[in-house]
């Protein structure tokens, strides 16, 4: 019997459609082997179809340890399953039972292919196996309990309660902070080479992947485009594709681009406080933002990175008075703006947002025309002019014909740009991008960033960059402002920064960005 | 959903069309013919005790029923979507305030205040109908005020907000439009639901008034005749059962075709 993991021109086909054509690769014991590219390449359809985990039908042929999987019928793949794979998702908080605790969940998993009912000692066990503090509470923890993180490392512990030989791991920390994914990224590969287990890594983010996993396979629309030693392809791609995704996805390490220059400082603002009551009938309140401060020039673009719940978008939201302030002020070249319900249309157009979910801020029942032309209505009505869609469709590089469009024919690149469009119908002088560009794939997203360089150096427009991805902060913008439980605890430019960086903070964002 | 919607419409072209074309009126007394069976002296269904046509009857209820459901539907559907919509979109205490005056008027044992309305005032159609709407608007204020609070969390809202649209245009302009296809599909699911309690009430002899007939009258006297004469409790009752169930099939069919839409 032939160990490891071989594909040969696997296919998959979900109705008349072809979704995945002739890729082959294997995996040996032990070996790391990813599956990367832009979403709709069919990177978890090649991943799932074998084993019976997706909507998919496969075609051509997968054997595993010598067992081809595909045509086998339900039942064995069930056992081939539950006997030898491991399997991690991207959603933590949906992938685990609500009402089961943490250490039913993990009885579940190592009793699946007949194995014993685990006691205590060992389930405490598997759960240090993957870092999880105070392993005893935990077992009796329910879900909701836990945080996104811990989630992921409860479903690894029970991906891998009945010790296979092989982990799927479909974008296994996508749904993660940024500080957590190198941590999640690190724990599965050193138990891969702890156990000698093999994995199969799915993932749309390549610098992620690119220093764990032995083997890259690059996929484009369902067919392999680069495949080789995964070093070897994210340093010296020899494919157009595989050069394209690699430039557009940031990395730490690479040159500083020169940035557009700065003018006079346009917006201040002053010791902002955000505070949340808690939700339900508890009494109490939450501060999201605490003694924050800040400026933003002309022409600048300043990025607040953090982890999730840091307060980034909140404070974003109310200088652009979009959101609750209690208290300080916006400044607007020294002049005080008012919180969000005293603004007026003056003060609206200054700042514009763009949102992340390009699908969700665009209404579905309108058309792009009335979309990009709302603010017009509201904001500028002297400047009203039907021609003025397409101008603006123009300038952010898409056909002057998608006025007429509904949001539902755009694709999600296309969404943003009309969302950037509706932004800039206003003239404003600042951008508030909430993290316009994170639920893109590397390609679109990059195109986007290139369009924000174009539009600033074009109208002379200052940026408020919320992300959470420090390599991309890097590379935009001219300043970053670290933020963390609510509290700008670093800001500086961005050659500053990661010469010297201040806060602890600032140190964990970058070791994890590394 | 195409099929039930044809037979639906059959039914209502033949209720609004066909009475004026019968030969007898639903209160004309034929005396010639008192009780005769189908196909007599030019009675299709034959004629009741009192020698009324049987089928301009039908067609007569039929048309009360459908008229009285959809008006209490649309009555529904208006105090529904607004009180909902404005509990929504306002939120806080006065959508605490709004719901609770809901679950306040859904904990009323409703027969017991159409009764109790009916011996105060009187039987008319009027206060069937009031009292039909004013169960039937609750759930509907429900559905919609879910919806809005789902909406207002879009950042499409956020959007409009920053485009400095007035919070009373993004209502009307935004927030309604979008509610709009679930609220249709729920006044579908509404329809069916008052035709049986308009149906229930006329058969307990609460509901309109001789001789103006309901296919709940209908039933009723039907069943006073099973035995003799199944057809008079068949003909109304199985009206009855197919406006019915093509109705809810139609507006559940439509409430999941907007689920797959929004999807």
């Amino acid at each position: 019997m032939s160990e490891g993991y071989v594909v040969r021109n696997l296919g998959v086909r979900v109705g008349d459609r072809t979704i995945v054509e002739d890729i082959s690769f294997s995996l040996a014991p032990g070996q790391i082997v990813a599956l990367a590219g832009a979403s709709g390449a069919g990177k978890s359809m090649s991943a799932m179809t074998p084993f019976g985990l997706s909507a998919g039908v496969a075609s051509g042929s997968a054997m595993l340890d010598g067992i081809e999987l595909v045509g086998m019928p339900e039942r064995d793949l069930s056992r081939i399953r539950a006997e030898k794979v491991g399997f991690v998702f991207q959603q933590p908080l949906t992938a685990l039972t609500p009402h089961r605790t943490v250490g039913q969940h993990l009885q579940e998993a190592a009793m699946q292919a007949g194995g014993v009912k685990p006691d205590k000692a060992a389930m405490v066990a598997m759960l240090e196996s993957v870092g999880l503090s105070r392993p005893e509470e935990r077992l009796a923890q329910y879900p909701h309990l836990l945080s996104g993180g811990e989630r992921q490392r409860v479903l690894i512990a029970a991906a891998l309660a009945h010790g296979p030989r092989y982990l799927v791991a479909d974008e296994p920390v996508s749904a993660l902070d940024a500080a957590l994914r190198g941590e999640i990224m690190a724990l599965l590969v050193r138990l891969c080479r702890e156990r000698g287990m093999a994995m199969l890594l799915v993932s749309h983010d390549l610098a992620g992947i690119e220093h764990h996993a032995d083997r890259l396979l690059l996929l484009e629309a369902g067919k392999v485009a680069e495949a080789g030693p995964a070093r070897q392809i994210a340093t010296v791609p020899t494919t157009d594709y595989g050069r394209r995704l690699m430039a557009a996805t940031p990395r730490l390490s690479e040159p500083l681009h020169q940035l557009p220059d700065t003018g006079e400082t346009l917006l201040e603002a002053e010791a902002i406080h955000v505070h949340f009551p808690k939700p339900g009938w508890r009494r109490g309140r939450i501060d999201a933002v605490v003694d924050a401060s800040l400026s933003v020039a002309e022409g600048e673009t300043l990025a607040l990175v953090g982890g999730s719940g840091s307060g980034k978008s909140t404070l974003g939201r109310a200088i652009a008075g979009l959101g609750p302030t209690a208290a300080g002020a916006v400044r607007w070249q020294g002049t005080v703006i008012p919180p969000r319900n005293r603004r007026n249309a003056e003060h609206r157009r200054l700042i514009q947002p763009v949102f992340q979910d390009p699908l969700a801020s665009l209404d579905p029942r309108w058309s792009v025309a009335d979309i990009i032309l709302e603010p017009v209505k509201w904001l500028v009505p002297h400047e009203y002019r039907a021609e003025r869609a397409a101008d603006l469709l123009e300038e952010v590089g898409l056909p002057r014909d998608f006025a007429g469009r509904k949001p539902a024919s755009l694709s999600g690149g296309q969404a943003q740009r009309v969302a950037i469009a509706r932004a800039l119908a206003a003239n404003p002088a600042m951008l508030l991008l909430d993290e316009a560009t994170s639920a893109l794939d590397p390609l679109v997203a990059d195109g986007v960033v290139a369009l924000f360089d174009r539009l600033q150096r074009a109208r002379g427009l200052s940026l408020l960059f919320i992300t959470h991805d420090l390599a991309l902060a890097r590379r935009t913008a001219h300043r970053i402002a670290v933020m963390e439980a609510g509290r700008i605890v670093e800001c500086a430019s961005r050659e500053e920064l990661f010469a010297n960086p201040q806060a602890e903070a600032t140190r964990r964002l970058i070791a994890a960005s590394g | 959903m195409r099929p039930a919607l044809v037979i639906v419409a059959l039914i209502v072209l033949a209720a609004l069309l066909v009475p004026p074309l019968l030969p007898f009126d639903h209160v004309a007394i034929d005396w010639d013919s008192v009780r005769v069976g189908m196909f007599t002296d030019g009675h299709l269904l034959g004629t009741d005790d009192l020698g009324r046509d049987r089928l301009a009857r039908l067609l007569v209820g039929t048309r009360v029923t459908l008229s009285v459901a959809l008006a209490a539907a649309l009555v529904a559907l208006v105090i529904g979507v607004a009180w909902g919509a404005i509990a929504g979109w306002v939120g806080g205490r006065t959508d605490e305030l709004m719901m609770r005056i809901v679950d306040g008027l859904y904990a009323l044992p409703f027969m017991f205040v159409v009764i109790l309305l009916m011996v105060v005032f009187g039987r008319s159609i009027l206060l069937v109908f009031l009292g039909i709407g004013f169960v039937e608007w609750l759930t509907m204020a429900r559905v919609v005020r879910g919806q809005v609070i789902a909406l207002k969390q879009r950042p499409f809202i956020l959007a409009a907000e920053a485009a400095g649209s007035p919070a009373r245009a993004t209502l009307l302009r935004h927030i309604l439009p979008n509610v709009a296809g679930v609220a249709v599909a729920y006044l579908m699911l509404t329809v069916p639901h008052v035709v049986m309690i308009e149906s229930f009430l006329s058969f307990l002899g609460l509901g309109v008034q001789e001789p103006l007939t309901s296919l709940g009258i209908l039933v009723n006297e039907g069943a006073e005749e099973m035995d003799m004469n199944p057809a008079a409790l068949l003909l109304p009752g199985g009206v009855l059962v197919l406006v019915i169930a093509c109705l809810t099939i139609a507006g559940e069919r439509f409430r999941d075709r907007l689920a797959d839409a929004a999807r």
